[in-house]
């Protein structure tokens, strides 16, 4: 199964309606046939933008980080829920991507100027 | 009486004589050794060569806007390379759109940030 990363926004509430948010949408994931692999909170801030859902004018929000893998035809019904529960200002699921290693990279080149002079037409 | 007269030819014209050396196989100690540059530089990189950059932290994505109109600063401002340079504009955008990052302007907090690119501010 691919693994899967859901940047998650929740509206500001109390701490117990946070938990419940949250449980919820962990429950849904689980249901789907997810499994979760860690869940991170990454603090209550201020978002970048005022954003509206759901008749409502957001400025600041929860950050939350879910890791799981799940079967990717689940997907669309997940957003699907996501975009359905009130208390969620911005969910975004990406795919998980490790990043490249740079050994390989031979680094900054000059341009190789003989090449490009040279007619590339026999 | 005329006797014929043979041409003077210096004799390293003679034929038979070559003029091209040979080179004695004895002796070769003194000849150059094929090395490969030891004093050559190693090859430059640019500065986010090693750093893997992601849409969650904001502030390596901040160092590449302008501080005014929050807009990504071209190659020729960063100074990255290829690759580096199409990875910081697409975490960029993928931040911006999803909420972590803002489009118009830089965060205050990421102000006083050390300047990486190729960028004046106006006093």
């Amino acid at each position: 199964m691919p693994r899967y990363e859901l940047a998650l926004i929740l509206k500001t509430m109390q701490r117990t309606e946070t938990a419940s948010a949250i449980r919820r949408t962990v429950e849904a994931l689980l249901e789907r046939g997810a499994v979760v692999r860690n869940l991170e909170s990454l603090g209550e801030r201020t978002l970048p933008y005022k954003m509206s859902k759901h008749n409502q004018r957001h400025s600041t929000g929860g950050y939350f980080l879910l890791d799981f893998d799940a079967p990717p035809t689940i997907i669309p019904t997940m957003l699907d829920h996501l975009g359905r529960d009130i208390d969620v200002i911005r969910p975004t699921i990406l795919k998980h991507c490790t990043p490249e290693t740079d050994e390989n990279c031979p680094g900054l080149l000059q341009p190789d100027y003989e090449a490009k002079f040279q007619s590339k037409r026999k | 009486m005329w006797r014929a007269v043979r041409k003077w030819r210096p004799v390293y014209w003679q034929k038979g004589i070559s003029t091209q050396r040979i080179p004695s196989t004895s002796n070769t100690s003194d000849t150059p050794i094929t090395l490969e540059n030891p004093y050559k530089e190693p090859p430059k990189k640019c500065i986010l060569c090693g750093v893997s950059v992601d849409y969650k932290n904001v502030q390596l994505l901040s160092q590449f806007i302008s501080p005014y109109t929050g807009r990504i600063f071209g190659r020729h401002i960063t100074g990255l390379c290829g690759k580096k340079q199409k990875h910081i504009s697409k975490a960029i955008k993928k931040a911006q759109q999803m909420g972590f990052m803002s489009v118009t302007f830089k965060d205050p907090t990421f102000l006083k940030d050390p300047n990486i690119c190729d960028f004046k501010l106006r006093e």
